[in-house]
């Protein structure tokens, strides 16, 4: 029993050795696999620029000098860096010709009589034209163009509520008017002067109709914003005011009823309280910066994630786990398919060597080499680079250990299925582009259809690239569930490369 | 041990042998529709160096395959060691060797290293140093133990699988045309070699197409069309080939042609009578331990002169044509 435990580890150690030496032999060869990704890094790093593309863009405006293309330009300016205003033309054909020149990256065109199409119930449309026909460029423009008209629109907004604001100082006047004819009338009724009491009840009635109308038209803003805005219902700015006026109307109306004197001083008084109440609620309102009612909301974002990493130190897990994939898959794919052509498996079939001996033999022997890989690229990100490594190197060990593991499982079972050496290479290169596609490494597995998401789940890059980031960037620990599933599929791919390689040895050719 | 033997050689298939280690019934390799070998049976005695020779594409490397389970026969029963290859337990694998007729080993490893991981695949310990110099020693490749296999001639390669065949002592011995490519001097220390395992117990079952080499083997299995035309001992081949054995006679002065027909006459003569010279002759003879003192006689009594006389060993090239010779010509 025990010998035949060290005969095993005998014949499994061939192979340690045999699968070094090779790779050895091929210096270049192991040069390029450490050295390949970190100068893609690097470069990706210093070229990096996380900004969105600038865009020439030409406006069509039917009348250059008129005040909408001035206004055009100012809006364009204020756009940022993403718009490069590139003038305004009258003629369109030219400027679409420009755009097939390439002298302009858009063409922007103004709506010709937007006054009229509003005032007809319609939207006024600027249409773009591009000619990208690459879909997330076009998602930009499209979405460039979107960020254009509200800005536009946003423009026209402000300028209403700067337009409700000014009438709102002319109500100001008919309060300060209602409050001297409500101190006026105080002073009569006091002095017991009936005549000059009633003139001054009149003068106010006609103050208090005056701002009720006019505090009717200035509210609409402030009310439409607090109903847009879901304000609380019993303090709103706008309730207030209508509250106060609601109130003032009630005790005008009191005090147009009685004649009694001591009752019409209470109501007068209490006029000239909510007059001022209701003067302090306008002046509020007044003082808002027509930009905050127009855009009354404004983002700040505030992450609790550790740090916010670059975008070449966010890919660099993702290449690090896409790196060993493909290592681990390319090698152990040429291994077995290998020892076939070259004739080795003959050999192999009248020697005492089991499947499961080659197997544990390459398996170790790969892992090794692709531990060294990885430890000397991660230690030139981490230490030349300064790539962040917020966790627990033991946890990165690990994961980078059933990356390997996974992927060289998927490597053998492809070697075993192929006859040639570019049969394999073939089988290689689909993985290689299913991981780009499919495991997050490009774009988010969110954007991919639900059902489609089983294809990345079987990629051992994505389980990497998740595995390597939040380690790496996030300082988390291991998400067992996650390695647990890169785990299971590296035993099922070991367990069907096993049971192949047993046929493949064993089996006598029929 | 026991021979059995038959005059007619399309039928001689068969020897019955004491102790077989290999054994072989009836047995067929058939790729699709095109046999590559048929209905062959024989067997090799344990402890035998058991010669198998033909040309290219007789099937010698097929059966070799069948024989150490490479290949299912299509047909017919394979035992070898008493059991079907298929069911070779690790140990019984331990006691083959077995060199395949290409270079199979790896192209980018050291001399050193690919026999190093011969070794180990055979689970030899792993101070196994000592062993693999005394094999490398053999094969002389000492000197070339550093050299990348990829930068050595095809002999050197020859000559490494041949020690990764031998260098963990196998009982039982395939080799698939060993010699192929080797020089003379080498060729004849390996037969030396083998001859010299043959002593130590060891079965050693060897393709060659050098068909001289069958004079070092115990027995000769001749393929031809993925037939086995003959399985003898060396000397039986050339008693098949020619009919009989060969007497070379030398006389002073050339026979004449009553003398010729009086040679055919004589009860030892077989019938084959060829003039190799102006006076020499190959005569086949039942016997020529016992022509040759007939053949004296002969001669005294017709008063002819003999230069020399002695037994003829043709090479086996000749009897190697004469027996394909006979399969071609057969029904």
């Amino acid at each position: 029993m025990l010998r035949n435990i060290s005969r095993s580890i005998i014949r499994a150690s061939a192979f340690l050795r045999k699968e070094v030496f090779e790779i050895l032999r091929q210096p270049r060869l192991v040069f390029t696999l450490v050295l390949g990704p970190f100068l893609i890094l690097l470069i990706f790093g210093i070229g990096y620029r996380n900004e969105a593309p600038a865009l020439r863009t030409i406006f069509v405006v039917e009348q250059p000098d008129s005040q909408l293309a001035q206004q055009i330009e100012e809006y364009a300016s204020s756009l940022g860096p993403q718009l490069v205003y590139m003038g305004v033309t009258p003629n369109s054909e030219e400027a679409i010709e420009k755009l097939r020149r390439g002298e302009v990256d858009l063409v922007a065109v103004a709506p010709s009589d937007a006054y009229n199409t509003i005032r007809s119930n319609q939207q006024a449309v600027f249409t773009l034209f591009h000619r990208e026909i690459d879909p997330f460029q076009i998602d930009y423009v499209n979405y460039f163009g979107q960020a254009y008209v509200d800005e536009v629109n946003r423009r026209v907004l402000r300028s209403i509520t700067e337009q409700g604001q000014s009438e709102t100082s002319t109500l100001q006047d008919d309060l300060r008017e209602a409050r001297e004819s409500a101190s006026a009338l105080n002073n009569a009724l006091r002095n017991n002067d009936n005549g000059s009491a009633n003139q001054h009840q009149a003068s106010l009635n006609q103050n208090i109709d005056s701002v009720s109308l006019a505090v009717g038209a200035s509210l609409g803003v402030l009310s439409g914003v607090q109903q847009t805005l879901g304000g609380s219902s019993n303090n709103s700015d706008a309730e207030q005011v209508l509250a106060a006026l609601a109130n003032i109307q009630q005790s005008n109306d009191e005090l147009n009823q009685t004649n009694d004197n001591q009752t019409r001083i209470e109501r007068v008084s209490q006029i000239e309280q909510e007059l001022t109440t209701l003067e302090n609620s306008l002046q509020e309102f007044q003082n808002i910066d027509p930009q905050v009612l127009v855009s009354p909301f404004r983002s700040e974002t505030k992450t609790i994630a550790a740090i916010q990493p670059t975008p070449p130190s966010y890919f660099a897990p993702a290449v690090i786990a896409l790196l060993l994939q493909h290592l681990a898959v390319t090698f152990a794919a040429l291994s077995i398919v290998r020892e076939r052509t070259v004739g080795t498996m003959e050999l192999f079939r009248v020697s005492p060597l089991s499947a499961a001996e080659t197997l544990f033999g390459k398996y170790i022997s790969y892992m090794i080499f692709g531990g060294i890989i990885a430890a000397v690229l991660t230690l030139l990100l981490v230490f030349v680079l300064k790539y962040p490594m917020l966790g627990d190197w033991n946890n990165f060990a690990i994961v980078v250990t059933v990356v390997l593991f996974t992927s060289l499982g998927i490597g053998f079972v492809i070697s075993i299925l192929s006859q040639t050496d570019s049969q394999a290479v073939q089988y290689t290169m689909i993985i290689l582009l299913t991981s780009v596609f499919f495991s997050g490494f490009l774009m988010r597995l969110e954007s991919l259809w639900e059902p489609v998401r089983v294809v990345s789940w079987m990629l051992p890059t994505t389980y990497g690239s998740i595995l390597l980031r939040d380690i790496t960037l996030r300082g988390e620990g291991i998400n067992i569930v996650l390695l647990g599933g890169l785990l299971a599929i590296g035993l099922v791919m070991c367990l069907l490369a096993w049971l192949m390689l047993r046929r493949l040895i064993s089996k006598a050719r029929r | 041990m026991a021979f059995v033997a038959t005059n007619d050689l399309s039928q001689i298939q068969a020897v019955k042998l004491d102790e077989s280690i290999i054994t072989l019934r009836g047995v067929s390799k058939q790729f699709r529709d095109e046999y590559a070998v048929r209905d062959v049976t024989f067997e090799v005695p344990k402890g035998s160096i058991f010669g198998f020779i033909g040309p290219s594409g007789s099937g010698k490397t097929t059966t070799v395959r069948l024989i150490t389970g490479i290949y299912l026969p299509s047909e017919g029963e394979v035992k070898v060691m008493g059991r079907n290859p298929l069911e070779f337990s690790q140990t019984m694998r331990e006691n083959i060797g077995y060199m395949p007729q290409l270079f199979v080993l790896y192209p980018n490893l050291t001399v050193w290293e690919n026999l190093n991981f011969a070794a180990s695949i055979y689970g030899m310990g792993f101070f196994r140093g000592k062993r693999l110099r005394k094999v490398l020693d053999f094969v002389e490749l000492t000197e070339h133990r550093d050299k990348i296999t990829r930068d050595t001639s095809g002999g050197m390669q020859r000559r490494l699988s041949l020690a990764a065949t031998l260098v963990h002592d196998p009982d039982l011995i395939f080799l698939d045309e060993p010699t192929a490519g080797i020089d003379p001097v080498l060729r004849r220390k390996f037969w030396d070699h083998f001859k010299e395992l043959q002593k130590q117990g060891n079965t050693l079952f060897i393709t060659t197409q050098y068909v001289n080499e069958a004079t070092f083997c115990d027995w000769v299995g001749v393929m031809a069309n993925g037939k086995l035309l003959v399985v003898d001992t060396p000397d039986g081949l050339r008693h098949r080939a020619f009919g009989g054995e060969v007497v070379n006679l030398q006389t002073s002065a050339p026979l004449d042609y009553r003398a010729e027909q009086e040679l055919y006459d004589l009860q030892f003569v077989r019938g084959q009578i060829t003039r190799t010279g102006p006076a020499s002759y190959h005569i086949v003879v039942d016997e020529a331990s016992t022509a040759m003192p007939a053949l004296m006689e002969w001669t005294k009594e017709k008063d002819i002169t003999i230069e020399a006389i002695e037994e003829f060993l043709p090479p086996f090239d000749d009897v190697f044509v004469e027996l394909i010779k006979d399969e071609t010509n057969a029904p």
